[in-house]
């Protein structure tokens, strides 16, 4: 790799470009799925891949490539300019000169490159074992994986940049479907961590037969406005979609509704979203962002109060700001782009139940499907098929499917009365606590 | 690009151990992007993807190992990588059969192939979607064109002596258009695409007419008010419509579900699962089309199959392995992004076939209830049926007349309830493009549909 690297840079120069950065993702990874105690699947692999761009007349250009030939020397330096020539974004591109220190981030765990297959298999069946024997009324498994992952960034510049970092994942991901009668319900419930010791059978089989079980005989509401609180999962997808409009690119292409908003309210006082890359327990935390930019933590919303968007190093010169180390890639052949990190609301002080209690009467929705299409970043609009449960009297009463919640999420971050304590990040680098949203829209039967 | 010594020994390694079955899938593949936003041409990008998938059969379960170092002594790592690990009690170890080199015969003649098509051109067709937008109204803010072009080069062949090789190329652009009045944001989009090289936009799809057309959807978006809540009838309009059917019905029909038990059709061929007036077929044979190919990606001649016969369940689409699994002959529905997943079934080009009802009559017949002109995506959970999907572009009706558009609706519904609620099916039948998800990846699907009418249906809406 370093001799294709060294060849890949003075072929670049060779050709005129000014700068040039190759961006090498390496990802070792393993992952398996059973069915009724059986391994249905079981994958093994290491994948390179490099990102390659440059700067010509003060143009950026992009390409990539998978095969490290002399042919792909060529296709590179020739997509590079070619892309470079036809480009006419006039903003100001950068390659960083990576001259600031990068924290020292503990992100490697040796350990988990030395558990074997066997140790695997054995906690993925272990875990579909506890699943289906949780409850009688728990058919199939449908859904059983676990993946462990090693993947190393390394960017190197023409600059003198050259750094690097390695990080360690695992998950355990299961799916039980419970039957009784015609009802048919399935729970999911996973654990992501950078720890194997961390992923525990009996806590996630346990977990999602007992949502399986819980969201049996659900029914649909009457279509009508009701008090809701979001349980921390449904907050985070949806915090998820709509992150993009923290975006400074997103703002600048006019494609979001809080450019001009610096230093106004925009959400309830309760709210304060923070982006923070230096928190290890969570899964997006790494020492320096896709352009190579050391990591730092900022405050987002603070209070109520709209106090920065995300940037990279060429929005951030638009805005005449610093960049906040947000630059990111979705893969070594992407484009660079803006993205949060760790990404959380903070906690509130009450507990869970403490909210049901305030709430007394309405609706907890516990998961949202369909966000691709039923969410819009644009506009802020969401109409999504939501699952969960009534509350009566401050307390659980009826499981609840076949509904749609509708609102807006700029409307809802105003309407946010208290977050729970629970804060959770559960798909890696998005966190939320539970929240007590105000009144929206149901339109059930 | 896969010699066949080479391929026959790697074939050797992976079983080596006692694996039942072996086979190697190898691509490289080409493709361009551009971005055009803010007027401005501001991503050209181009990429090449290279590597092979080993797959490996013990019993019913498959070992799937995959690398991007498809030299001799790679692809031998690769497959002793999934040799390791085969566990077996059985003795005496299978060896590759000789290949019979398999001649597929290419029905998608391509005319100008992406690398032969001038980049500026490319850009051109972005500019002429983006103009034609923008003209629309002064209340477009920002309209967002894309284009992408790939050419795969795939190598495909097992321990059973098949060799098969096969190129497909794609062409496709997207325009999304964005209508602003200051304190709202409203979008439409379309995507068109076929397996087509660079001809696809001098032959069969006009990028002004579709940039005039999402700049007025959303435009008229932006002054729709909110969708109302409750169920009611739905009438549902042609080509992305279909989505409703590959939502609501399609995946639930992938032996993918259906082997494992967990579809709610899973035993029911030859009853009656939709309405009578349903007729629902998957064809991976139309030439060009977007969800078409010569082979699929386990290197089977692709299929047209019916799935559903006035009503009846006829058949389910089956890939290899789920054949052996459910004792049935695979479809050549196996699929696959890339090399970095292993096959499994999907849908190609899905559509409900052609009925014998009026358009006219179906909304005049409908008394109150939505007409859902363009559909957004939406998904499913097959052990379920429970789906989902966006209304982008929705009208309400009253007494059988189309009135005021409405805007922030989503269809919810159970597969197996919406398709006996089917009512009437229209003349004429359209099919759209998607990118569909699932477990080996994002693999390209039509959608299809002519008109039809759902007797009742939950609208989330949130007036």
């Amino acid at each position: 790799m370093q001799n294709f690297l060294d060849k890949l840079m003075q072929a670049a120069k060779a050709s005129g470009i000014e700068a040039a950065e190759a961006y090498i993702a390496k990802q070792d990874s393993f992952s398996a799925r059973s069915n009724k105690g059986e391994i249905t699947e079981y994958k093994s692999n290491t994948k390179h891949g490099l990102g390659f761009r440059g700067l010509k007349n003060g143009r950026m250009g992009y390409a990539s490539t998978e095969a490290f030939d002399d042919e792909a020397i060529d296709q590179l330096v020739k997509g590079v300019l070619e892309s470079a020539e036809l480009c006419e974004d006039t903003d100001t591109e950068f390659l960083y000169d990576g001259k600031d220190e990068v924290p020292t981030l503990d992100l490697y765990n040796a350990r988990l490159d030395d558990v074997t297959a066997t140790e695997k298999l054995e906690l993925l069946l272990n875990t579909e074992k506890i699943a289906s024997e949780y409850d009688e009324k728990i058919d199939n498994v449908g859904y059983n994986m676990m993946t462990t992952g090693k993947h190393t960034l390394r960017i190197v510049n023409t600059y003198g940049m050259d750094r690097s970092f390695t990080e360690s994942l695992c998950m355990l991901l299961t799916g039980p479907i419970a039957k009784d009668g015609d009802s048919v319900s399935v729970g999911y419930y996973g654990k992501l961590s950078r720890d194997f010791d961390q992923l525990n059978a009996q806590a996630v089989a346990s977990e999602a037969a007992q949502r399986a079980i819980d969201g049996l005989h659900a029914k649909s509401l009457p279509s009508g406005k009701y008090r809701v609180i979001m349980h921390h999962e449904t907050m985070a997808s949806l915090l998820e979609v709509f992150a993009k409009i923290f975006s400074a690119e997103t703002a600048q292409k006019g494609l979001s509704l809080l450019k001009g908003k610096l230093g106004e309210c925009i959400a309830a006082p309760c709210v304060t979203l923070v982006d923070d890359p230096l928190l290890v327990t969570a899964l997006e935390a790494r020492p320096f962002d896709a352009e190579g930019v050391p990591s730092k933590a900022h405050t987002v919303i603070e209070n109520g109060v709209f106090k920065t968007f995300l940037h990279n190093l060429k929005t951030a010169y638009k805005d005449g700001v610093e960049t906040t180390g947000n630059a990111a890639k979705a893969g070594y052949a992407s484009s660079v782009y803006v993205s949060p990190s760790n990404f959380y609301f903070k906690a509130g002080t009450k507990s869970f139940n403490a909210l049901l209690k305030d709430v007394s009467d309405g609706v907890v929705i516990t998961e949202v499907s369909g966000l691709h299409a039923g969410a819009n970043a644009v506009s802020g609009d969401f109409s999504l098929l939501s699952k969960g449960y009534t509350i009566k009297d401050g307390v659980r009463d009826q499981a609840v499917e076949q509904i749609t919640v509708a609102g807006n999420y700029y409307e809802l971050l105003s309407s946010i009365r208290e977050f729970a304590d629970d804060l959770t990040f559960p798909d890696g680098g998005i966190g939320c606590p539970s929240a007590d949203v105000g009144e929206l829209s149901i339109s059930g039967s | 690009m896969l010699d066949q010594t080479v391929a026959r020994d790697v074939l050797d390694a992976a079983l080596s151990t006692g694996g039942d079955f072996a086979e190697i899938f190898m691509e490289d593949k080409r493709a361009n992007s551009l971005v055009l936003q803010s007027n401005r041409l501001e991503k050209v990008n181009s990429g090449r993807t290279h590597g092979a998938g080993i797959r490996v059969y013990v019993g019913l379960n498959a070992i799937y190992t995959y690398t991007n170092d498809t030299s001799r002594e790679g692809l031998l790592n690769c497959a002793k990588q999934a040799a390791l690990a085969v566990k077996t009690q059985k003795t005496g170890i299978v060896t590759a059969s000789p290949f019979a080199v398999a001649n597929i015969k290419n029905i998608h003649h391509i005319k100008i192939t992406p690398s032969e098509a001038q980049t500026r051109s490319k850009a051109d067709v972005l500019r002429a979607a983006n103009a034609a937008a923008r003209l629309t109204s002064d209340e477009i803010s920002q309209v967002i064109c894309s284009y992408s072009d790939s050419e795969q080069d795939v190598v495909i062949c097992n321990s059973e002596g098949l060799y098969v090789t096969d190129r497909r190329t794609y062409s496709r652009m997207a325009c999304q258009a964005v209508a602003a009045s200051g304190t709202e944001n409203q979008a439409a989009s379309a995507g068109p695409g076929a397996m087509m090289g660079f001809e696809l936009f001098l032959d069969r799809v006009d990028p002004a007419k579709v940039g005039k057309e999402v700049g007025e959807a959303a435009v008229k978006m932006l002054h729709a008010p909110v969708c109302p809540s409750g169920v009611m009838p739905v009438v549902i309009d042609n080509g992305f419509g279909g989505v409703i059917f590959h939502e609501a019905c399609g995946h639930s029909l992938e032996a993918t579900s259906v082997a494992f038990n967990i579809s709610e059709f899973a035993g029911k061929l030859g009853q009656q699962i939709a309405a009578p007036c349903v007729t629902a077929i998957d064809d991976g044979t139309i030439p060009n089309e977007w969800g078409s190919e010569n082979v699929d990606d386990e290197g089977m001649p692709t299929t047209k199959l019916v799935l559903i016969e006035n009503g009846i369940l006829k058949n389910y689409m089956i890939d290899h392995l789920n054949g052996k699994r459910m004792g049935m002959a695979p479809t050549g529905s196996g699929r696959r992004q890339d090399y970095t997943f292993a096959p499994t079934s999907r849908m190609r080009n899905t559509y409900i076939a052609p009925g014998n009802d009026s358009n006219e009559e179906m909304i005049s017949t409908m008394g109150d209830g939505l007409y859902a002109a363009k559909l957004g995506g939406g998904s499913v959970n097959p052990a379920t049926g429970e789906f989902n999907f966006a209304v982008n572009e929705g009208y309400l009706v009253k007494d059988g007349k189309i009135t005021t558009p409405v805007r922030g609706a989503s269809l919810i519904g159970k597969g197996a309830d919406i398709i006996m609620q089917i009512d009437r099916v229209g003349k004429d039948m359209q099919m759209a493009q998607g990118v569909c998800g699932s477990q080996s990846g994002s693999v390209f699907t039509n959608v299809g549909q002519p008109m039809i009418r759902v007797k009742s249906m939950t609208v989330g809406g949130r007036a």
